[in-house]
Formats: structure tokens, C-alpha cells, sequence
């Protein structure tokens, strides 16, 4: 009876800890796609709106999907908090407070860091095009994404479980 | 970094009041020279000028002055402070609020008004459109021009231009640049706007036009500067438009607006003038006679609509008022 219990918690904790990965494989794609819609929202607050980026970014925080909502929120708070701070530093330290809790790898943390360098300082035309850039390499990483969590998520959610059944077989 | 960028409370709190205001929009590098300044200098400061790769500048109010890396007045250049690429771009993502993008009328008309009213004029490179400035880019000069308000320096005036119990006279401010002439109409402004009780003066509508940002001081539409209770703002819009736009739209008593010379503000005026509205504007000049030469404001002065005028200068300190014309007459009312 304990052997069948102890088959069963390590069943079940390799195979949660398939899904996990798993799940991280699925949650990729799905952050970059709402980054990359959140930074589409961005665009039209600049280009069309003229808004300033402080307030822009509260607009944005408060429209966007709930998985990248503290970026833009932490942004704006650390843009408007009057210490004489500048767009790229705001940016960069919102990025270092959002990327841990994340899926995402460093490629996408170094895209969307090269961003804050040049957000804010030019005009209309350069700020639009620094976004449609940004954009762009988010959504090739995205179609990578895409591809990476199609091959994994099935794969991992299997052999989690599968891996935790052979090592009980192994050790009975 | 970090560490200049976040000042202490106390840092910012010891020091002038109006310096204050503008050290937020400073670099830290800068900021920190500047709050280094004893508090006599700091009242004394008119501007701060700040141009990549040379030394910088403070202009006070009777010299303008270097400082050098250690936070004091230096007479000699290479002694100085040299501003760096790095100042310049943190001084312009603070003056902008990080959003040049969202600022280019303001680049185009080459200034940006900073919150508390002061404002920040800036060189650089400019971008053409069809012949007209479109912009400006490599942005590398900066001139922060601090404003001061001083509440009262139009009181000794005020008596002279009010008539009989709730109206004043159609009156022109005359004064070289930087003179007062500003700091003058804005506390007529306010004076007149909020009713003044020592002479039984209820206090009148005023409609502003202020197309440089100046007077009022707006930023984001809201008067930084205090200009009264009864005053209406059109901020950043050609006087002559704003001025018709204004008489139309609010029914003001009297119409304000800084530095007239064009044609078309001085047609705008006379049609003020024939609405019945009283008109309160400035001019540069140095006396009635020097303005009557010019091409469109001899026109508006020599058909003695405007009643009176006052002369500004710098001969006992800025904002001295040197005379009182009566416009009619032209015969000086004796102020001492």
C-alpha cells in the first residue's frame, strides 16, 4: 500500500513538473503576442495622440492584457515620480522588475531593452519607427515561439508523466 | 548614476524656492552645481545656458557668470563646468517629460514651457518641410529662462490706468527687452482680474492671449503664473486669431496679449477698440515717438485710440517705470 502511494507522488510530481515546462513553452507566445499589441497600443498613443509618454503608458497599462500590465505600470510610475529620471531608465528598470516573472527568454529581454534607449527622444516619425521595429522582432520571435511550444508542450506534458511511470517501473 | 539623479529632500529643500522648481529639469551633474550656488546667488539667477561642449553659463541678473566644476562663479571660461553629450541628453529627456515627439510645435516656435511657468529655449538642428521648420533634431543648446513672479510691481502704476469706478484705459506697456515688461502686465493682469480693493476696484474679466506661453505660464493648458480669478487664457495661439477668438467666445472687459508689431495684430486691436473692449498689450520700444515710425504700429498710435502709455526700463534696476504718457495729449503724467 505505501509502495503503491509512493508510485503515485512520483508519478504525479514528474508529471507536473512536465506540465510546468510545458506550460512555459505555451506561455511564451502568448506574452509576446500581448507585448506586441500592447506596443501597438503605444504606437497609436505617440503617433497619433501626440500623449505624452508618461501618460501614454498608464493609457496603455490600463487597456492592455493583464500578463504585461506591470511593465507599462511600472514604467509610468517611475517615469511620472518626479526624481529627474529619463524614459530609458524608467524602462529599464520596469524590464528588471517584469522579466523574472516571466517566460521569456533573453533574446526577447535584449529587444525589448533596445528599445528604451531610444523611446521618447525623437520625433514622431523616429518613435514610430523604433516601435514598428520592436514589434517586428518580437513577432519573428513570436513565429518561433509559436513552433518551439507546438513541439514541446505535447512532448513535455507527456513525458512528464511517462518519465515519473518509468521510474517507478525502474525502481519496483 | 542613480545617486545624483536622486537627490535627498533636504538637497532640494535648502535654497532658493523658484530654483527649486527648475532643478527637476536639470541633469544631475548640472542640478548638483547649481543647488551648490549660495542662496544670494541663486535669487539672483535669470537664466541658466547650457550648450554641449562649452562651458556653463549662468546669467544673473546684472552679469552672466561660469561656474566651475566645483559649484561656484568663475569670470574665466576654461575654468568652467564643460557640459557633455550625456548632460545635454538627459536635459533634454527631462525638459520634454521623455516625449519630444509629442513636442513638436514647440520645438518648431523653439521653446518648451516648464512646469512652474519657466522656459527652456533650444537650438539645434533644424528640419525643413516644404521650405518652413518642421522641426529641430541634434538638439545641443539649451537656455533655461527662469521667470519670477513679482507680485506688486504693477501697484504703483495701477492708479494711473484705471477710469472712474470699473474700467481702465486702453494701455500700451513700452520697453526694451528684458525690462520687466513681462513680469509688469502679468501683475496688471492679476491686479485687475481680482479686483483691487485699495481703490475700490471691483475687479474685471480678463481674456489673455498668450501666444509665447509667458504670461500665464501654461503648461498643459493650466496657468502656472497667478493671473488672476477672472482671467480666461488662450495659451499658444497667434494674438490677432486669439484675440477675436477670445472677444467672441468669453466677453472679456479687457483684452491682453504681449508684444503686438504685426500688421494683423494691429488690426486685430482696432477691431478690440471698435467692440468696446479695452486692450492692454506690450510693445518693444523705448517711447511712443520710436513706435510711431514703425509700419504698423505708427498707424494704431498716431489715430490716438490708445490712451495711455507706460515707459519701462533698467535705469534704477528692471522694471523701473521711467514714465506715464497720456495718449491723447501725449503729455507725460510726472510719475516719479
Amino acid at each position: 500500500m505505501l509502495k503503491l502511494i509512493g508510485a503515485a507522488m512520483v508519478v504525479a510530481a514528474s508529471g507536473l513538473s512536465g506540465l510546468g515546462i510545458a506550460g512555459n513553452y505555451s506561455r511564451r507566445p502568448r506574452e509576446l503576442r500581448t507585448l506586441r499589441s500592447a506596443l501597438q497600443m503605444l504606437e497609436t498613443e505617440v503617433a497619433y495622440g501626440a500623449t505624452h509618454l508618461a501618460e501614454a503608458l498608464v493609457q496603455v497599462a490600463g487597456r492592455c492584457d493583464r500578463l504585461v500590465e506591470p511593465l507599462f505600470s511600472r514604467a509610468a510610475a517611475e517615469l511620472s515620480s518626479s526624481s529627474g529620471v529619463t524614459a530609458a531608465l524608467a524602462w529599464e528598470n520596469a524590464l528588471i522588475n517584469y522579466y523574472p516573472g516571466t517566460a521569456l527568454k533573453p533574446q526577447d529581454l535584449s529587444i525589448l531593452r533596445s528599445l528604451g534607449s531610444s523611446l521618447g527622444i525623437s520625433d514622431r516619425e523616429d518613435q514610430v519607427k523604433h516601435l514598428h521595429l520592436t514589434m517586428e522582432q518580437i513577432k519573428t520571435e513570436t513565429t518561433g515561439a509559436e513552433e518551439e511550444a507546438a513541439r514541446n508542450v505535447k512532448l513535455w506534458s507527456y513525458l512528464g508523466f511517462l518519465g515519473g511511470l518509468m521510474i517507478v517501473l525502474v525502481i519496483y | 548614476m542613480s545617486a545624483t539623479v536622486n537627490q535627498t529632500p533636504a538637497q532640494l529643500r535648502c535654497g532658493d524656492r523658484v530654483i527649486q522648481e527648475i532643478l527637476s529639469a536639470l541633469p544631475g551633474s548640472i542640478r548638483r552645481l547649481v543647488s551648490a550656488l549660495p542662496l544670494y546667488v541663486q535669487e539672483k539667477v535669470e537664466e541658466i545656458r547650457i550648450r554641449q561642449g562649452r562651458p556653463l553659463v549662468v546669467g544673473l541678473s546684472s552679469k552672466d557668470s561660469f561656474l566651475n566644476p566645483e559649484g561656484q562663479l568663475t569670470g574665466r571660461a576654461r575654468e568652467a563646468y564643460q557640459v557633455t553629450l550625456n548632460d545635454m541628453e538627459r536635459l533634454i529627456h527631462l525638459i520634454s517629460g521623455s516625449s519630444l515627439y509629442a513636442l513638436e510645435e514647440e520645438l518648431r516656435n523653439g521653446f518648451i514651457t516648464l512646469p512652474g511657468g519657466h522656459r527652456a529655449g533650444i537650438t539645434g538642428k533644424a528640419v525643413l518641410d516644404g521650405g518652413r521648420v518642421r522641426t529641430l533634431k541634434y538638439l545641443s543648446g539649451c537656455n533655461i529662462r527662469i521667470s519670477r513672479e513679482i507680485k506688486g510691481a504693477a501697484t504703483r502704476i495701477l492708479p494711473y490706468l484705471i477710469e472712474g469706478r470699473c474700467g481702465i484705459y486702453h494701455t500700451v506697456l513700452v520697453s526694451p527687452p528684458r525690462c520687466g515688461k513681462t513680469t509688469m502686465l502679468r501683475d496688471l493682469i492679476r491686479q485687475l482680474s481680482n479686483g483691487i480693493e485699495s481703490l475700490g476696484f471691483p475687479g474685471v474679466t480678463v481674456g489673455l492671449v498668450d501666444e509665447r506661453s509667458e504670461i500665464a505660464g501654461c503648461y498643459k493648458g493650466i496657468p502656472q503664473r497667478d493671473v488672476g480669478v477672472r482671467t480666461d487664457v488662450l495659451d499658444g495661439c497667434p494674438k490677432a486669431e486669439g484675440m477675436m477668438m477670445l472677444m467672441r467666445s468669453m466677453g472679456p472687459r479687457v483684452i491682453s496679449a504681449d508684444e503686438i508689431g504685426r500688421r494683423e495684430d494691429v488690426d486685430a486691436i482696432e477691431e478690440m477698440l471698435n467692440a468696446g473692449v479695452k486692450v492692454l498689450v506690450t510693445a518693444h520700444g523705448s517711447s511712443p515717438a520710436e513706435l510711431a515710425d514703425r509700419p504698423a504700429l505708427g498707424h494704431l498710435i498716431r489715430s490716438k485710440w490708445i490712451e495711455r502709455f507706460v515707459i519701462l526700463g533698467r535705469s534704477r534696476g528692471v522694471g523701473t517705470v521711467e514714465d506715464i504718457i497720456e495718449g491723447k495729449s501725449m503729455r507725460s503724467l510726472g510719475v516719479k
